[in-house]
């Protein structure tokens, strides 16, 4: 293993520059420790990141909020900027791992692990928040949805870093919101299922909705054929048999040491019949 | 009785205090294990990786033996290392040492050993279900009457399955061995609750090797609940072996991952009850318990623990007819072996939810199901023994008095026809058999020591370990509140198997109830003899007779008989009684139990430090309600957990509010405590579930995809 602490953002931007087949950066440590430990992760080129001043700490300008990467949970969940503006996303986060977990895990850490349980990425599919990444020569936005595009493959370039998270000030407001994360215990613990869910009606229809679920597939995603089958509809309306034909083709549940396949979909089936008669 | 504070609590709040780790040698050196990752072969080749100096090593295997290669144990089947064939995963094959810790990992993770595989049993199931797989003595407890059964009695006929249990203590097994050549002598210290068995685990692998061998616990013990019965007399004979071949002190401590993968669990059970009931007076007539458990690759300690599950079989029920047969069933993983409970916390989760079924089967409210069966005064357990109080009685009145059970299980019924999500109430009850079975005692003879010293400092000399469980703290107040002497005079030393007479292990719940109350009567003793009423002035005044000794020893009570053969008599001389309310709230979207309130109500006789066993009882109804709700160590078709990760421990959010309380505690004798709050609550669980959602779910634990299962099922 090889270690490197860049003394500013500069100086880790000209090092991402470098080619390298097998390089890592440590922000909390949470997840790549792990990975390490575990022999996963071997002789890769680790770079600290954590004592950015540039990649830490929670903004605002007139529309938006931002996040830097290195922000931990605890910051997120302490802050009264987003108190004040994402009170759903900051009260939906409090599952996440544990306290002492929370005190060093990151939100960039978080999305760029790729984990398809990242509990952070169905809160951010629904706000419809973006991922600034930036490089050495380039700087880019995009929808947090472009992200992945299979398990744990994202389209960051080599030499790019997630820089901050974006999510408009207004985003939640007005919705109704659900959030429900299922593990085998309350709290630290992976997520089995996740959804996040956003609707706001008019004259008793369905006027906008987004649905997000987590552990379902190979990355967190919006169920678009739902949300689509849904709009415009009253409560009354709907058809159950067919949001659960259009489950079937929206996640791929698997079955293993966690949990099963068939206990997964029937829940996040539940959970989106609840939200709609909320 | 006082609740005073551990005489430890400051000095591991503040890391003072040594755990097996913190302890260095002069040139001490590390060992690590290398084990089978087959469950079933033929060690064909082993490989060592390219790019490490052998030189730099130390292996030891089955052939360095220059003793025996055999564990002792109860049944002493297992070798400390295999020879040519492994008979499960997680098989020692060899100890290995290096002076880098980190490379010896990584020289262990790249060997290879090839094996040729034979057949094994790995699934639970089929391991229980298959009676080909039984193996060793099987014991069974006749009390059948011989009456005809009645046509118009109910038969039930129910399976019941238990899973895996990790102990999940906090400090993972570890051993540091000093071979001391001038002497002959091997002195070993590490974190284990029964010094003396790790002591002839040693004098087993080392033979004539070693003249002498000592065993001294490390300070502290980060936790055992019987996973450091064991073990550890296999880890520290082959670190001791390590340590003699290398001439080196050697520490062998294990990392999670393998502790969790190759230690000893709770057995994993199979108990199918058939039994007859009159549904004219509610009576069970008669009763057959067909009890078995997964020992694992070896015997090892299982038979005893086969013998408290069916002594523990019928639960707290006055059946008339009865026929207890218990079996041990070989599987190709690691032996199973100690964890609190010890067969018991299996015998009543089935009993407890095959006495639900029937009730709710005949549509007779549990309660009233429950106390028209009850084991009560003067009634008789399927061994003959009579019982000679009414405190399981008291336990149940007063655990249903405070929860106000009636009430809320009309409410409960009321609220559950117009939710969706649904409320449970279940009911349970246990006791436990204190110290060892049967005769065990008697054999076991334990002796303890005392020394007074010039300064009237006490010295208590006992092979009881403290493992957190706070055992030094009232074992030491036991004592000195008997003469009442000042707690600062009066210490429990820490176990050396050359300073410490051998008073057994730390098993049993046999700690205050055999250990602590000799403790007692022997601060009588000393009074009596030495004629004082206040020791430190005694002390003063009669200088010249101090330092002085005084030791004593088990006094069996003749009145305590058992057959070892025909299971009749007097399995325990003194039970601990114990009844239970769950509280619980069912999501349906998520078919998750929520647990809300458990009330316990316990008789354990005189308490020896109330809040101590305040902490005894919350520490092992987390362990239960754990049991019960969540805790699984395999999943067919996906195998053994690796780590915590998987492994569903209940967090402190995941436990309801516990309302403990003790009766009885004016009584004369201080009963076993260690175990019996581990007995009772996971059926309590599963009779929730029952109660709100009227399925009967026979297989533990209460996971949300089990329940989500048997709904499905019974959709179909
Ligand atoms: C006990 C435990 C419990 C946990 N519980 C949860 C839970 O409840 N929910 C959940 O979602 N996760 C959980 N996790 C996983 C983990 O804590 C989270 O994924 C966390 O947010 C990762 O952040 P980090 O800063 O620690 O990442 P690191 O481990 O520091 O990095 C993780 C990965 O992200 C990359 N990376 C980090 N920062 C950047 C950046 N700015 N730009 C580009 N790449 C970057 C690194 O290269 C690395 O590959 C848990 C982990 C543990 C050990």
């Amino acid at each position: 293993m090889d270690f490197f602490k860049p003394a500013n953002l500069e100086e880790l931007l000209l090092k991402m520059q470098e080619s390298s087949e097998n390089r890592y950066l440590l922000a909390g440590g949470t997840d790549i420790n792990v990975q390490i430990k575990n022999g996963l992760i071997k002789n890769a080129e680790v770079i600290y990141i954590n004592h950015l001043a540039a990649l830490n700490g929670i903004k605002e300008t007139e529309t938006e909020i931002s996040i830097g990467a290195t922000t931990t949970y605890f910051d997120i969940l302490h802050s009264n900027l987003i108190k004040k503006h994402l009170p759903y996303f900051q009260a939906s986060l409090d599952f996440f791992a544990s306290p002492i977990l929370q005190t060093s895990a990151t939100i960039g850490g978080n999305i760029a692990n790729g984990s398809p349980t990242a509990d952070v990425m169905p809160l951010l599919l629904v706000l419809d928040a973006d991922l600034k990444l930036i490089s050495k020569s380039n700087s880019r936005k995009i929808p947090v949805s472009d992200f992945y595009f299979g398990y744990k493959k994202h389209v960051m370039k080599p030499e790019e870093i997630i820089f901050k998270i974006v999510i408009r000030k207004n985003a939640e407001e007005g919705y109704q919101h659900f959030y429900e994360k299922v593990g085998a215990r309350k709290t630290l613990t992976i997520a089995k299922v996740a959804l996040a869910g956003l609707k706001k009606e008019k004259s008793g229809k369905i006027k906008e909705i987004k649905l997000a679920v987590g552990s379902l597939n190979e990355f967190a995603r919006r169920l678009p054929k739902i949300e689509a089958y849904l709009l415009g509809k009253t409560v009354t309306e709907i058809d159950y048999n067919k949001i659960d034909e259009l489950l079937n083709l929206e996640i791929t549940p698997i079955t293993d040491l966690r949990s099963d396949k068939e206990y997964r979909y029937h829940v996040c089936a539940n959970l989106i019949r609840t939200f709609l008669n909320q | 009785m006082k609740s005073i504070r551990k005489f430890d609590a400051v000095p591991k709040l503040n890391g003072s205090w040594k755990f097996l780790d913190d302890y260095s040698y002069q040139g001490m050196i590390f060992g690590q294990l290398l084990y089978s990752t087959c469950h079933h072969g033929i060690i064909k080749d082993i490989k060592f990786p390219a790019g490490f100096d052998l030189q730099e090593f130390t292996f030891v295997s089955a052939k360095d033996i220059p003793g025996e290669n055999i564990v002792p144990e109860p049944e002493c089947d297992q070798p400390f290392m295999a020879e040519k064939e492994v008979f499960h995963y997680g098989q020692v094959i060899m100890g290995i040492t290096h002076s880098n810790l980190r490379i010896l990992r990584e020289f262990i993770k790249k060997t290879g050993v090839e094996f040729e595989e034979l057949p094994a049993v790995t699934d639970i199931k089929e391991c229980l279900d298959n009676e080909k797989n039984a193996f060793g003595k099987e014991l069974t407890i006749d009390h059948r009457n011989g009456q005809k059964v009645d046509p118009t009695w109910i038969y039930h006929h129910k399976i019941y399955y238990t899973p895996h249990q990790e102990q999940a203590y906090l400090e993972t097994q570890g051993m540091i061995a000093i071979w001391k050549p001038a002497e002959k002598m091997m002195f070993v210290r590490g974190t284990a609750q029964c010094p003396f068995f790790v002591k002839s685990g040693v004098e087993s692998i080392m033979g004539k090797a070693a003249e002498k061998v000592e065993f001294e616990t490390s300070e502290g013990i980060g936790g055992a609940f019987g996973g450091k019965e064991d073990f550890p007399s296999l880890l520290a004979g082959i670190t001791a072996l390590l340590s003699y071949k290398s001439g080196k002190p050697v520490k062998t401590v294990l990392d999670r991952s393998d502790d969790i993968k190759i230690t000893t669990k709770r057995h994993p059970s199979r108990i199918e009850i058939k039994s007859w009931t009159d549904p004219k007076s509610k009576k069970i007539r008669k009763i057959d318990i067909d009890y078995r458990l997964d020992a694992g690759g070896y015997q090892t300690l299982s038979p005893v623990v086969l013998s408290r599950g069916v002594l523990h079989a019928i639960g707290g029920y006055d059946i008339p007819d009865s026929f207890i047969r218990g079996r041990l069933m070989r599987s190709n993983t690691p032996s199973n072996g100690a964890f609190r409970g010890f067969g018991a916390p299996q015998a009543f989760a089935a009993i407890e939810a095959h006495v639900e079924n029937i009730a709710a089967d005949l549509k007779i409210d549990p309660l009233e199901f429950r106390l028209v069966n009850l084991l009560r005064k003067d009634a008789e357990f399927p061994t003959t023994q009579l019982i000679s109080e009414d405190h399981l009685y008291d336990c149940l009145q007063r655990v249903i008095e405070k929860s106000d059970y009636q009430k809320k299980v009309k409410e409960f019924k009321k609220w559950n026809e117009t939710h969706k999500d649904k409320k449970g109430i279940g009911l349970a009850i246990g006791y436990h058999g204190g110290g060892y079975t049967g005769n065990g005692e008697k054999v076991l003879n334990s002796e303890i020591k005392v020394i007074i010293r010039q300064d009237a400092m006490v010295e208590i000399y006992v092979s009881s370990t403290d493992m957190g469980q706070g055992a030094h703290t009232t074992l030491a107040q036991m004592f000195f509140e008997t003469i009442d002497h000042p707690r600062e005079k009066c210490r429990v030393q820490l176990p050396n198997t050359s300073k410490t007479p051998n008073s057994g292990p730390t098993v049993a719940s046999r700690t205050i109830y055999i250990i602590g109350n000799l403790l007692h009567d022997l601060a009588l003793e000393i009074k009596a003899e030495l004629g004082f009423e206040n020791l430190e002035e005694y002390v003063a005044s009669h200088q010249t007779e101090f330092p002085q000794e005084f030791r004593r020893n088990f006094i069996p009570d003749p009145s305590v008989q058992f057959d070892e053969e025909t299971y009749q008599g007097t399995g325990y001389k003194d039970y601990s009684w114990a009844a239970c309310v769950t509280e619980i709230y069912y999501h349906a979207d998520t078919y998750k139990v929520e647990l809300t309130k458990n009330w316990s109500v316990l008789d354990i006789g005189k308490l020896a430090n109330p809040k101590i066993a305040v902490g005894q009882a919350e520490g092992g109804i987390v362990q239960g309600l754990g049991y019960g709700l969540c805790e699984f160590f395999y999943k067919p078709g996906f195998g053994r957990m690796h780590g915590f990760t998987d492994y569903t421990l209940p967090t402190s959010i995941d436990i309801p509010e516990m309302d403990i309380e003790f009766i009885h505690t004016d009584s004369e004798i201080a009963k076993g405590l260690g175990e019996i709050p581990m007995d009772f609550p996971a059926p309590s669980v599963r009779n929730a579930v029952l109660f709100a959602l009227g399925i009967q779910i026979n297989e533990y634990p209460m996971t949300p995809e089990r329940i989500f299962k048997s709904l499905t099922a019974d959709e179909r």
